[in-house]
C-alpha cells in the first residue's frame, strides 16, 4: 500500500515534475519497490493518455510519406539526426572509464614518486642544512679563534708600538766602539740590553744599567752585568722600582756586585 | 456529472458534438472492460513488433494510428506546425528504429510514443525560450476546435474514441485539478512555476495533481 506522499510523488514522476535529488532519490526508491513502481507506471500511462485531451489536428498530407522515405535512409541521414556510433557509446564510456582509470593510476604513480623524489630531496635538503649549519659552527668557532689571535697579534703589535727601542751611545770616549740598543717593555716591566764591542772590565768591577724615570730624583737601578772576551753582552733586566716613563738608559762602571745609587763613570748613554 | 459530459468540454478546448455526449459517457464508463480498445492496444504493439522486424508497412500502420494524436500533442506544446512535424518525424523514426526495445511492461505503444512526443515538444519549448510566449497563446479556457480534426481514417478514430473517454474523465475532476493537471502536461513548468502561475501553495498544487490524477486513473481505460 502507498502512502500519500509515495503517490504525490508517482504523480510528479508521471508528469515529470520531479527534479534533480528528489527525482533521484524518488526513482532510487521505486526501483526497490515493486508495487510502487507499478503505481507509477500505471500513472505514468494516465498522464501520457491526457495527451489526447490536446485538440486534434491532422499532420500535414506530406508527413507521412516523408517519414517512411527518412526510415529508409541509413541511420545518421534525413532530417532526423541521428547517432549510428551511439550503439557504441557504453563501449566508448567503458573505454574511456578504463583510459580514465589508467590515466588517473599513472597519474597516482608519477605523483607518489615525486612526492618520493621530494621526500628524498627534502632528506638530502635537511642533511645538507645540517652539513652547513655545522661547517657554519666550525667556521664560526675558527673565526672567533682567528679573531682572539688577531686580537691577540694586535695587542702584541699593541704592545709593541708601546716597546721603547733606544741606541746608547758612547759617554766621554771610553767605549767609543761600543754598539747598544736597550729595548724596554713598559707592559712587562722589563728589558733587553744588548751590546758589541763593550770593553772589558777587571774582576773587581761591574757594568750596572740604570734607567731613567723623572718620577725619581736618582736613576733606578737595572742590575749588574760583565761583557765576555768577545765585548758581547745579551742581557734582560727588571728595574728594582716601577718604571712609569723612560726618560734614558745609563750604563756606569761601578764597583763589583753594583751600587744603589750611580757612583762610577757612565760608560754608554741613551735617550 | 452528466452536466459536465454534456456541455463542451472548456478545458480540452475539443467541441464535441452534443449528440454524442451521452454515447461518450457510456464509452468511458465500460471503457476499462472494452474489448475494441484493448484490441486496438494490442494491434499497435503488433505493428511494433513488425516494425522492429523492419516492415516498413508497419511503420505506416503505426503513423495512420498515432500521428493524429501524437502531432496534436505536439502542436498544443509547441503551438508551431513546422516543429511539430519535427518532432513527429524523430518520434516516428525513433519507434522505426528502436522498435525492438518495446516492452509491454513498459505500458502502452501510445504511452511510449506520447511521452516521447511531450518530452520533444517541451525540450523544444524549452529551447526556444518561448514558453511564455507559449503559455500565453494557450492560456485561453476555449480553444478552437481544429478544422480537419473530423477528417478520419480508422487508427484516427481509435484516438478520437480514447480522446473522448480521456475528456470526459477529466471533466469529472475539480476545475481547478484540471488547471493543475493541464499545466502539468502541457506547459513544461516545473512544480513552483505551477504554484506560481495558479497562485496557490506549492503544497495545494501537488495535492491537487496527485488527486486528479488518481482520480483520472480511475475513470480511464486500462490500455491506452
Amino acid at each position: 500500500m502507498s502512502t500519500e506522499r509515495q503517490e504525490e510523488l508517482a504523480a510528479l514522476h508521471a508528469f515529470g515534475l520531479l527534479e534533480g535529488a528528489e527525482r533521484d532519490a524518488f526513482v532510487s526508491e521505486f526501483a526497490a519497490n515493486l508495487e510502487l513502481r507499478a503505481l507509477c507506471d500505471s500513472l505514468a500511462g494516465t498522464a501520457a493518455a491526457v495527451a489526447l485531451t490536446a485538440p486534434p489536428i491532422d499532420p500535414p498530407a506530406g508527413l507521412k510519406a516523408r517519414i517512411l522515405a527518412a526510415a529508409d535512409q541509413p541511420t545518421g541521414t534525413g532530417r532526423v539526426i541521428s547517432f549510428p556510433l551511439l550503439k557504441f557509446a557504453p563501449w566508448a564510456v567503458a573505454a574511456a572509464l578504463a583510459i580514465a582509470v589508467t590515466w588517473f593510476a599513472s597519474q597516482n604513480l608519477t605523483l607518489r614518486q615525486e612526492n618520493l623524489t621530494l621526500r628524498s630531496e627534502r632528506q638530502l635538503a635537511e642533511v645538507a642544512y645540517k652539513m652547513a649549519q655545522n661547517q657554519l659552527s666550525e667556521r664560526s668557532l675558527l673565526a672567533e679563534k682567528m679573531i682572539a689571535e688577531l686580537g691577540t697579534q694586535l695587542r702584541q703589535s699593541e704592545d709593541l708600538t708601546r716597546l721603547k727601542v733606544t741606541a746608547l751611545a758612547s759617554l766621554a770616549g771610553n767605549s767609543k766602539e761600543a754598539q747598544a740598543i736597550a729595548v724596554w717593555n713598559p707592559a712587562q716591566q722589563s728589558g733587553l740590553l744588548t751590546i758589541e764591542r763593550l770593553p772589558a772590565i777587571a774582576a773587581t768591577q761591574d757594568y750596572q744599567i740604570w734607567i731613567v724615570d723623572p718620577a725619581y730624583p736618582n736613576p733606578v737601578n737595572g742590575g749588574v752585568f760583565q761583557v765576555g772576551p768577545d765585548g758581547r753582552v745579551a742581557l734582560g733586566f727588571k728595574p728594582d722600582q716601577p718604571v712609569a716613563q723612560v726618560a734614558a738608559f745609563a750604563i756606569s762602571l761601578e764597583r763589583k756586585g753594583g751600587v744603589p745609587k750611580a757612583e762610577g763613570p757612565i760608560v754608554l748613554l741613551g735617550k | 456529472m452528466l452536466l459536465a459530459t454534456a456541455r463542451t468540454f472548456s478545458f480540452t478546448g475539443i467541441a464535441l458534438p452534443r449528440r454524442a455526449a451521452g454515447a461518450r459517457f457510456q464509452v468511458m464508463a465500460a471503457a476499462n472492460d472494452s474489448p475494441e480498445l484493448n484490441a486496438q492496444a494490442d494491434a499497435q504493439a503488433g505493428l511494433l513488433a513488425a516494425m522492429a522486424r523492419g516492415e516498413k508497412a508497419a511503420l505506416a500502420g503505426l503513423y495512420d494510428s498515432l500521428a493524429k494524436p501524437l502531432y496534436s500533442l505536439a502542436y498544443r506544446v509547441t503551438n508551431d506546425a513546422t516543429e511539430a512535424q519535427d518532432i513527429i518525424q524523430d518520434v516516428f523514426l525513433q519507434l522505426w528504429h528502436k522498435a525492438a526495445d518495446y516492452h509491454v511492461s513498459r505500458g502502452s505503444v501510445f504511452s511510449w510514443a506520447a511521452t516521447l512526443t511531450r518530452n520533444r515538444a517541451i525540450d523544444r519549448v524549452r529551447m526556444r525560450k518561448r514558453r511564455a510566449e507559449i503559455l500565453a497563446e494557450s492560456a485561453g479556457e476555449l480553444q478552437p476546435a481544429a478544422p480537419a480534426g473530423d477528417t478520419d481514417s480508422a487508427g484516427s478514430l481509435w484516438a478520437q474514441e480514447k480522446a473522448g473517454a480521456v475528456r470526459a474523465a477529466l471533466t469529472r475532476l475539480a476545475p481547478e485539478q484540471q488547471k493543475a493537471i493541464e499545466l502539468a502536461y502541457f506547459s513544461g513548468l516545473t512544480q513552483q512555476e505551477i504554484a506560481a502561475r495558479l497562485n496557490e501553495p506549492l503544497g495545494t498544487i501537488k495535492a491537487r495533481i496527485r488527486r486528479g490524477l488518481l482520480q483520472l486513473r480511475q475513470s480511464l481505460p486500462a490500455h491506452l
